[in-house]
């Protein structure tokens, strides 16, 4: 089916009209020839020769922005008309022109001499009359040797071109076609097929990030077949793992990270929803252009936790959440923002680097200041935060396993009542014992005092907080400290007895611990987030979620006892009256708290007293305890231990009968509610994603300076891409969705050049190493050229017209000649007189006269060493795996590297939390990028860091443990039978005879985990041919 | 085609040599020849190597190394302006006199203040720049800037810069070392000392105490020695033959050849960070033996080691975390006078010690100490407007940082502020002249140290930088 579309575009291609010999490279090159060669002429092209000497050389000092000496060279009149110094020309005088003086004697340009051609060009224009062309210059008409123009290469239409007709036997696909021209062009030869064990390890690691197991490496060994790789070829773009592969290519590109950078750099725990949705998608097959649409503007589009986790794409990069008191830091800070979010889709989508014309047009390509500041426009609305998306789906399953959790309970809560009513009536005779509290840590009683009556932590008034008949009066502008807990806090008990003013009062708190500034805190709140309910507040609601509890009816009447558990593991359980408050919640880990740091406040939900945080109401008593406590011991407490019953009792106190009934219900309602919790997750999930704002009316900012602020522009693109309209026709106020629908749209259009030459180049990049492009990020004029244009050219038309499939790319690469051919020369390899050798005229296979050997990426590294140790845990998506400590220091956050085991460090690479700055030991010395910055191209080094890494890192160690212990589970007890498993695992092949001896050696004299150690730093490991 | 191939022998060998003290130098010598335009050009490198002394918080310039008599005069008067000054919390008090007693030093006579009675008496081998500027006021993007020159995350320090520049003297240990505060790491962490999209060789390298001084140095869990050294004979062995048999590839030889260099660092590192061979003298010299000045003492005495023994770039850190009570760095919002005297006291005597250590052992001439803040403090008092309170907010527009030996001109200092010291008005130096100048010192000119990112060849300078050609000897 392949083979046919592709003949079909074959034919299309023989039909279309371009020359196969012109490619815009040497187009470009001639116009330059084309420039030198016209100097002899008699009259000077002003357009051709002169306007691109002084665009390159001379208009950014004399010119649009900037006029130095009062000389402005970039129109007739005023250039005529000259400076400060007077008039520049003399026409036909060239030696009286002060132009020509200032520039023979090297003065002008400054710095950078004009070469001696140019210079000739400028004497020979003016000696014949210094005809002026187009006024004002047009800086972006034509490409010159400093800068691109509207003309250059990358901005144009695609073009259909001809297959080059080369005969080659055994006969290879289109990319073969190409490339063999080429070779053929410079005398060289592609190499031999490589051996089917090196094609089938390449072939696995680039399309799973894995090795293949020995079993699956021998079968193609041994059945070396076209057919037989094309059905691997098939399995491997059918399995999950190829998800996870490509879209950790993708994430570096759009530079995803999940913490914020700069000062605070908060780890962001609900980004994974973009990470995953780009897995799937990749696994998923989904249309690129339809992949770029959802991430630009998949809330609009489709809505709902698939529309948000999409457009996670927009704030996958750093944000900085400390700017600073001044309106110009603000204003600076969200420009620096914008442009560091502009750079990225403008790169990203299209190699554009929109992000050089902030301050200026850009220097090398045709983008003006003013297209910036219209691109900006379209994404002024840019928010970085948190939405809760709901899935309707979802929400209805989630409210029938409520209703029958609901419906168990009550079961449940018939046969409890029974008992207890039976056991409290016992206990009036004597029949049944009554339970004891429990020892506080902390407790006022607010009698007569504000003194701990255990401790040391006495309180102290702040405003008018006073005593009155035994309880403590606070008035809503009043709260009472204590000081400072002389311990560290790691779970602990809140608890007070409480009679509110009123029961509308919104976001009091009753007891709170926090850091002695207020930052962080947990307290026992009231009316919140929800109103009338108790709820255990939270520093930036860190913690904080509904306890899904009834509405409180009696705390204006009464005082009630609330009390609320943090446990080790993060869970809150609240309580009332003695008894559970709705559900327990487990939102966060457990905050700990400080020695000497940390105290105690009353009647406010944390420092400093302010509005919305202050209780009105009569605080009777209240304690901390330094523990959880248990059920029991809170009903204890509460003060109604006559009438508490601890489930023991009642569980002794049941006939056998309904115990085994009360049993099964409680084995029911624990695996429901399981179920149920992770339903809600499902249901209602939290995504770190853009949360846009209204679009802002946007200036040309002068210079880049927000105090400089110049012309409102509309939204709009860049106007040199061919193809499509960059003028977004929408007014400068228009609606957020509005532009960036259009923005949208002018990115994925089907006549926009760029959008699939570019992705084309990417996919080709990941596949050979480099791209046709060797700049993925960057089409412009300090990008690179393309090696083969025609090809390029051909490939993006074949992806588009394909629909924009990636597999079906990705297909028709891995199963070129190219890219099966063979790594390394043979060592015995000698040319023949017709042709060159290759390592002299192409040492950098830009024309891939082999298959470039290259070394695993760090997190191929890694996977592989787990996938060899047996210890690959395959689990998909869903929050990432913290292998880094994550400390709080006074707002800051700091990520260390620690040392893990177990299953749940075993997944995937890309799973793992990927902070900014502080990053892991293994991965970072193996070039793995902080996602501080876009990385389309990852430096590839070789270190000696790298090599202490891969030897002494505790990850290594403990695989080579893992993968010794697999070993000797498969391979029994006999060395020999040992080390070859071992060699299979790990290279795909049996040790050589020599290789098998030094093997045996290290194994018995340093055991197996030596060898498997040994095994992973061995090059034909992490280099794969 | 021609293009394509000349080109790519040089990235071939740039990409197979990384690492191996190979260098943008390296690599750009070999290609010009062929491209005919040297990237590296041919000045006289007066500094070889560079220590770093960074300040983290910010240091009042007006109470430790610029005089302003006129704000001694003008204290408790209003700061006369129409600007809203960009500082970090916007309290404009009164102007607020200098907390410390300045003097004239030495023979040239520059004014230091008491904060540094150490540091001033050296006041003949410094270089006081004295009108240094800044882009920000807020600390993060302040910091990286003084570093990278960018205000952002993700650019190369100037020491990733200098090491992908020139390398390393030696191959037993890292061309840029950095040695913290013990108090922590400033917040930025290692985004303070990456090498960003620089090849990842060229990074910072953290020193630490203890028996793992870098990370994974040696095995991380318990392993037997002699099971070590037979494992990485065998790796030797396999990774020898796997190259005979495939030929000589840039990146199989270059593994190879990195295995035996970290045999090299394994040795070497554990040797350059024992100070016990130190004489006594020598360590008491570097307050080691007093509590106040031990952490900063060991630290300038291990960079004057680590130094000598050919690395590059060494970077120390005054200061931790930013934010908290007390203050763990110079961020003296709330009270200069006690501040200052706190984090003075830890540096003082060592850095002024690493001076005499130095130039006693001659490397003075052609090592460059470096001595940063990431902004100074405001000449007015962070107070209410009818107040002179005692703690200065952030001030960008003007302060003072010095730099000391080779190519410098000693007991001079360049530039002015304003008579009360808030602004720079004479010779300004924005960062990119500092970083310009400092590569200027090594040789290089700071707009052909390049390297190419997403659409720009990028530099430590961005697209400005003038050597502070006033300072140079």
């Amino acid at each position: 089916m392949i083979d046919c579309r592709i003949q079909l575009l074959h034919d299309v291609a023989q039909a279309a009209r371009l020359s196969a010999q012109t490619s815009r490279l040497c187009y470009a090159v001639a116009m330059l020839l084309c420039v030198h060669t016209m100097v002899p002429a008699q009259e000077v092209d002003f357009d051709k020769a002169v306007a691109p000497i002084f665009i390159s050389h001379c208009l950014e000092c004399h010119g649009a922005g900037e006029l130095k000496g009062g000389l402005n060279l970039s129109q007739v009149e005023s250039a005529m008309k000259g400076g400060e110094n007077g008039q520049v020309f003399v026409p036909g005088d060239a030696e009286g022109s002060l132009i020509w003086q200032r520039v023979m004697a090297n003065e002008m340009p400054p710095k950078h001499p004009l070469k001696d051609k140019h210079k000739a060009v400028l004497k020979q224009w003016l000696a014949g009359g210094a005809k002026w062309g187009t006024s004002p210059i047009d800086p972006f008409s034509t490409t010159t040797d400093t800068r691109a123009g509207r003309d250059w290469w990358a901005l144009q239409p695609l073009r259909e071109v001809l297959l080059p007709k080369v005969h080659s036997d055994p006969p290879g696909n289109e990319i073969d076609a190409f490339l063999l021209r080429n070779q053929l062009n410079a005398r060289l030869v592609p190499s031999a097929p490589a051996s089917p064990r090196a094609q089938i390890r390449r072939l696995y690691f680039d399309l799973t990030g894995l090795p293949p197991t020995p079993e699956q490496a021998a079968a193609f060994v041994a059945d070396p077949s076209d057919v037989a790789y094309r059905k691997v070829v098939e399995e491997l773009l059918a399995s999950d793992h190829y998800g996870e592969r490509w879209a950790r290519h993708w994430l570096d590109v759009v530079r995803y990270g999940e913490s914020d950078g700069f000062e605070r750099n908060a780890p962001r725990r609900n980004a994974w929803p973009y990470r995953d949705w780009v897995i799937h998608a990749f696994n998923n097959d989904m249309p690129y252009d339809e992949f770029v649409r959802m991430q630009l503007f998949g809330d609009q589009l489709k809505g709902g936790p698939d529309g948000a986790a999409a457009t996670g794409f927009w704030v996958a990069g750093v944000h900085n959440t400390v700017v600073g008191g001044s309106d110009r830091m603000k204003k600076l800070a969200r420009q620096d923002e914008i442009e560091e979010v502009l750079a990225t889709v403008g790169q990203t989508f299209l190699g554009l680097t929109v992000n050089c014309a902030r301050c200026h047009d850009h220097k090398f390509d045709p983008i003006t200041q003013r297209e910036f500041y219209q691109m900006a426009s379209t994404i002024s609305g840019l928010g970085y935060g948190e939405r809760v998306e709901q899935s309707p789906g979802d929400q209805a399953i989630l409210t029938s396993m409520t209703t029958a959790l609901k419906q168990l309970n009550e079961r449940l809560s018939t046969i409890n009542q029974q008992a207890r009513e039976a056991i409290i009536a016992a206990r009036k005779t004597g029949d049944a014992e009554v339970p004891e509290p429990p020892a506080a840590f902390a407790r006022w009683e607010f009698n007569d005092d504000l003194k701990d009556s255990v401790g040391e932590l006495h309180g102290k008034a702040v405003g008018n907080a006073k005593l009155e008949n035994g309880a403590l009066m606070v008035d809503g502008n009043s709260f009472v400290e204590t000081s400072a807990l002389t311990k560290n806090v790691t779970e602990k008990t809140l608890e007070a007895w409480v009679q509110l003013e009123n029961l509308d009062q919104r976001g009091g708190g009753a007891i709170t611990i926090e850091t002695k500034n207020g930052v962080v805190f947990d307290s026992i709140v009231f009316g919140e987030r929800e109103p009338g309910r108790w709820m255990a507040g939270s520093n930036g609601f860190a913690r904080t979620e509904s306890f899904n509890a009834e509405a409180e009816t009696h705390a204006a009447e009464r005082p009630v006892h609330v009390a609320q558990v943090y446990q080790a593991d993060g869970t809150i359980i609240g309580y009332r009256d003695g008894v559970a408050y709705g559900q327990s919640i487990r939102k966060a880990d457990l905050q700990p708290y400080k020695a000497g740091e940390t105290e105690f406040i009353f009647g406010l939900r944390h420092k400093p007293l302010g509005g919305g945080r202050t209780l009105t109401a009569r605080i009777h008593r209240a304690a901390f305890y330094d523990r959880a406590l248990t059920p029991a011991e809170v009903a204890a407490s509460s003060g109604d231990s006559a009438n508490y019953v601890p489930e023991k009792q009642i569980v002794e106190w049941l006939p056998q009968e309904q115990k085994s009934e009360r049993n099964r219900l409680v084995a029911e309602i624990a695996e429901k509610s399981t179920a149920r919790d992770a339903q809600a997750a499902k249901a209602n999930q939290t995504i770190y994603t853009l949360t846009a704002g209204q679009g802002a009316t946007t200036n040309v900012l002068l210079r880049g300076d927000p105090d400089n602020v110049g012309d409102v522009v509309t939204p709009g693109a860049v106007a040199s891409v061919s193809g499509v309209q960059a003028d977004f026709a929408l007014p400068a106020d228009a609606p957020e969705p509005d532009r960036r629908r259009k923005l949208m749209e002018w990115i994925t259009h089907s006549d926009n050049p760029l959008f699939s030459r570019v992705m084309a180049n990417r996919i080709w990049h990941y596949h050979f190493g480099t791209g046709i492009v060797d700049s993925p990020n960057d089409f412009g004029f300090n990008g690179g050229r393309p090696s083969h244009p025609e090809l390029l050219e051909w490939l993006a038309g074949m992806f588009q017209a394909d629909g924009y499939r990636i597999k079906d790319l990705h297909r028709l690469i891995v199963t070129s000649r190219t890219y099966r051919q063979a790594g390394y020369l043979p060592v015995d390899w000698e040319k023949s007189s017709s042709e060159n050798d290759p390592r002299e005229v192409d040492a950098g296979n830009r024309l891939l006269w082999r298959m470039t050997p290259r070394r695993l990426e760090a997190e191929a590294i890694r996977d592989a060493m787990l996938s060899v140790a047996g210890k690959l845990n395959s689990e998909m998506g869903g929050p990432a795996f913290e292998d880094v400590s994550i400390v709080s220091n006074n707002g800051t956050t700091y990520y260390e590297p620690i040392d893990v085991d177990g299953p749940q460090f075993f997944r995937r690479t890309v799973y793992r939390l990927n902070p900014r700055g502080q990053r892991s030991a293994l991965l970072d010395t193996f070039d793995c990028p902080d996602p501080a910055s876009a990385a389309p191209r990852r430096n590839v080094t070789t270190t000696p860091l790298q090599a202490l890494s891969l030897l002494n890192n505790s990850f290594v160690l403990r695989m080579a443990t893992y993968f010794a212990e697999r070993v000797e589970r498969e391979a029994g007890a006999d060395v020999s039978a040992q080390v070859v498993r071992a060699w299979q695992l790990a290279l795909c092949r049996d040790p050589s005879t020599d290789e098998l001896r030094l093997s045996t050696e290290l194994v018995q004299q340093h055991g197996l985990a030596a060898l498997c150690r040994g095994l992973f730093n061995s090059s034909e490991f992490v280099v794969v041919e | 085609m021609n293009q394509i191939s000349r080109r790519s022998r040089r990235d071939f060998l740039n990409w197979g040599v990384n690492g191996l003290g190979a260098t943008a130098l390296a690599a750009m010598l070999q290609a010009d020849g062929q491209a005919g335009d040297s990237a590296l050009p041919k000045l006289a490198a007066k500094a070889k190597r560079a220590i770093h002394i960074c300040l983290i918080g910010g240091m009042s310039h007006v109470d430790s190394f610029d005089y302003k008599p006129e704000l001694t005069k003008m204290h408790g008067k209003s700061l006369q302006t129409d600007e809203k000054p960009d500082i970090f919390f916007g309290k404009v008090g009164q102007l607020r006199k200098e907390d410390f007693e300045f003097k004239a030093r030495g023979e040239s006579g520059l004014m230091i203040s008491d904060m540094f009675p150490h540091i001033a008496r050296h006041a003949d081998d410094l270089t006081i720049l004295r009108s240094m500027e800044s882009q920000s006021a807020n600390h993060t993007p302040g910091l990286f800037v003084a570093n990278s020159g960018f205000e952002f995350n993700g650019y190369p320090s100037m020491g990733s810069w200098l090491s992908y520049g020139l390398g390393a003297e030696t191959e037993s240990l890292p061309a840029y070392v950095v040695l913290n505060d013990e108090r922590g790491a400033p917040n930025t962490g290692a985004s303070t000392w990456s090498s960003a999209f620089l090849p990842s060789d060229n990074q910072g390298v953290v020193l630490k105490g203890g028996d793992q001084p870098v990370r994974d140095l040696f095995p991380a869990l318990k392993l037997d020695g002699a099971a070590d050294a037979a494992t990485r004979q065998f790796v030797n062995a396999i990774n020898q033959q796997h190259m005979q048999r495939t030929g000589e590839d840039a990146i199989l030889a270059g593994r190879i050849k990195s295995y035996e260099l970290a045999a090299k660092m394994q040795m070497s590192i554990p040797v350059v960070a024992d100070i016990s061979g130190e004489t006594q003298a020598v360590q008491e010299s570097y307050g080691i033996n007093q509590q106040q000045t031990a952490d900063m003492g060991r630290r300038c005495l291990l960079g004057r080691r680590l130094l000598e023994r050919g690395v590059r770039f060494v970077q120390l850190f005054s200061g931790g975390p930013i934010a908290g009570s007390p203050r763990a760095s110079w961020d003296a919002h709330e009270n200069v006078k006690d501040n200052h005297t706190l984090e003075a006291g830890r540096i003082d005597q060592p850095v002024a010690a690493l001076l005499q250590d130095l130039k006693q052992r001659g490397m003075l001439k052609d090592t460059l100490v470096l001595f940063t803040t990431e902004f100074g403090r405001t000449p007015f008092a962070q107070s209410d407007a009818d107040q002179v309170g005692p703690g200065r907010d952030h001030n960008r527009y003007g302060f003072s940082c010095w730099m000391a030996g080779a190519g410098l001109k000693p007991g001079f200092a360049v530039g002015e502020t304003d008579e009360i010291g808030w602004k720079a008005v004479e010779r300004p130096i924005p960062w990119h002249d500092f970083h310009a100048t400092v590569l200027h010192l090594f040789g290089i000119d700071h707009e052909k140290l390049t390297f190419y990112h997403n659409g720009i060849q990028r530099r430590l300078t961005n697209v400005h930088g003038d050597v502070v050609s006033e300072i140079l000897a």
